[in-house]
């Protein structure tokens, strides 16, 4: 495989096809586990994960996969590297997985996992689908990574546990709920996409 | 087009299978760590309402002081924890559960051995909201059941949440439904086990 094309793989899954900020798939668990850093940062690797070996798992068996019948082996493939994950977190990382809670679980059901599969590994040679899989695994936790940057900070005063701001500090109780990553998103999204179309647009202007 | 009958049949089942296979034993392997994850969170937990946790956070060295210091005791039908010193029980952790504001939260609760005072609390599961509800679960929340006079309740109102005088307990700014359910369900808890005590003494 050329860097080249590598490349193109990785700059397309975090900025230009970001799953998140330009596909808007996937963002439920977005608004979920976003009000840490540290419970983002263990969402994004384990969903890296998932997708990026589910990809390479899809395209490994797609030449054997009767077409009709590709979902359903898709959410097989996919379900049994979310249920390992749950496995390892909670006989490793047992404070992670408490945090966590449900969304493990509901890792299954992230549109960017199936929204890979289908979109590309089904139709590409395993080691390109793996590193398709991983690079929208890394816009998705980058994004996270943002946006529990914000809450984090404003909700409770610290940055991956580490108290950041004075004591006295107020801190924003909207925040810690849900509906803050909603904002956030919403703002990520609008910097995100008026940054694309400036560099679209110059691309057209040169021409 | 007419689709194949068997094949998609027989493809099915030896891919489940060999995943099946896989996750058995990964489950098996790790299976042993889980429980005992599981079981020394108890352990921790019931450790931390008598205040007798060790200075490090050894799972080892708490299940050493679990076995050598805490033994299973029924009163009637609750199932408790019992602190034990030179064979003599000195105080009790007994279950308390109720609703929350999201699902169901239950605990233990610690007493001293006459039941006078509660000397601490420590929750098992809760699924509040993070940051508010869930401060149930944080030291400073906790913390203020150590060492909390019985003696002169009225109405079986143990626990009173209220600034200033008659209150005991701090409710979590916020989280008022949470922190209004924690105490209920303590308050009716400890209410109907005195009664279990009162009645087999």
């Amino acid at each position: 495989m050329k860097s080249s094309e590598v490349n193109k793989i990785f700059s397309k899954g975090i900025f230009s096809e970001n799953p998140i900020l330009v596909q808007v798939i996937g963002i439920c668990s977005a608004l979920a586990v976003t009000n840490r850093m540290i419970n983002s940062l263990i969402m994004g690797i384990a969903l890296s994960f998932v997708t990026a070996f589910s990809s390479f798992t899809v395209s490994v068996l797609k030449d054997k996969t009767p077409k009709h019948i590709r979902m359903m082996v898709q959410v097989l493939i996919i379900s049994s590297y979310v249920i390992m994950v749950d496995i390892f977190l909670k006989a490793y990382m047992i404070d992670m997985s408490k945090a966590l809670g449900p969304y493990v679980g509901l890792i299954i059901t992230n549109c960017i996992i199936m929204g890979r599969a289908e979109g590309f590994a089904i139709s590409n040679p395993p080691i390109p689908s793996f590193l398709d899989g991983l690079a929208a695994g890394l816009g998705y936790t980058m994004v996270l990574l943002l946006i529990s940057a914000v809450r984090e900070i404003l909700g409770f005063g610290t940055l991956f546990g580490y108290a950041l701001l004075p004591a006295g500090f107020t801190k924003w109780t909207l925040m810690v709920m849900p509906p803050s990553a909603f904002f956030i998103l919403a703002c990520i999204m609008w910097a995100a996409n008026s940054f694309r179309t400036k560099k679209q647009l110059k691309g057209v202007e040169k021409k | 087009m007419k689709k194949p009958l068997l094949y998609p049949v027989i493809f099915m089942v030896i891919v489940t299978s060999a995943f099946i296979a896989v996750l058995a034993t990964f489950n098996q392997v790790t299976a042993k760590t889980i429980k005992f994850n599981n079981e020394n969170e108890l352990r921790h937990k019931i450790l931390y309402i008598f205040d007798v946790l060790p200075e490090s956070n050894d799972p080892i060295e708490i299940e050493t002081i679990f076995n050598n210091r805490i033994a299973e005791k029924k009163f009637g039908d609750i199932l408790a924890y019992a602190l034990m010193d030179n064979n003599e029980e000195i105080a009790y952790a007994i279950p308390v559960s109720g609703p929350g504001l999201w699902g169901s939260i239950t605990g233990y609760l610690g007493l001293n051995k006459d039941f006078t005072r509660i000397i601490g609390i420590e929750f098992i599961t809760q699924s509040e909201t993070p940051g508010l509800g869930g401060r149930i679960s944080e030291e400073d929340y906790k913390k203020q059941f150590r060492n909390i006079d019985i003696t002169s309740t009225l109405n079986n109102n143990y626990i009173i949440s209220r600034p200033g005088a008659g209150g005991n307990v701090d409710a979590i700014s916020g989280a008022t439904q949470t922190s209004a359910a924690v105490v209920k369900f303590i308050n009716e808890d400890l209410t109907e086990f005195l009664k279990t005590v009162e009645v087999s003494n």
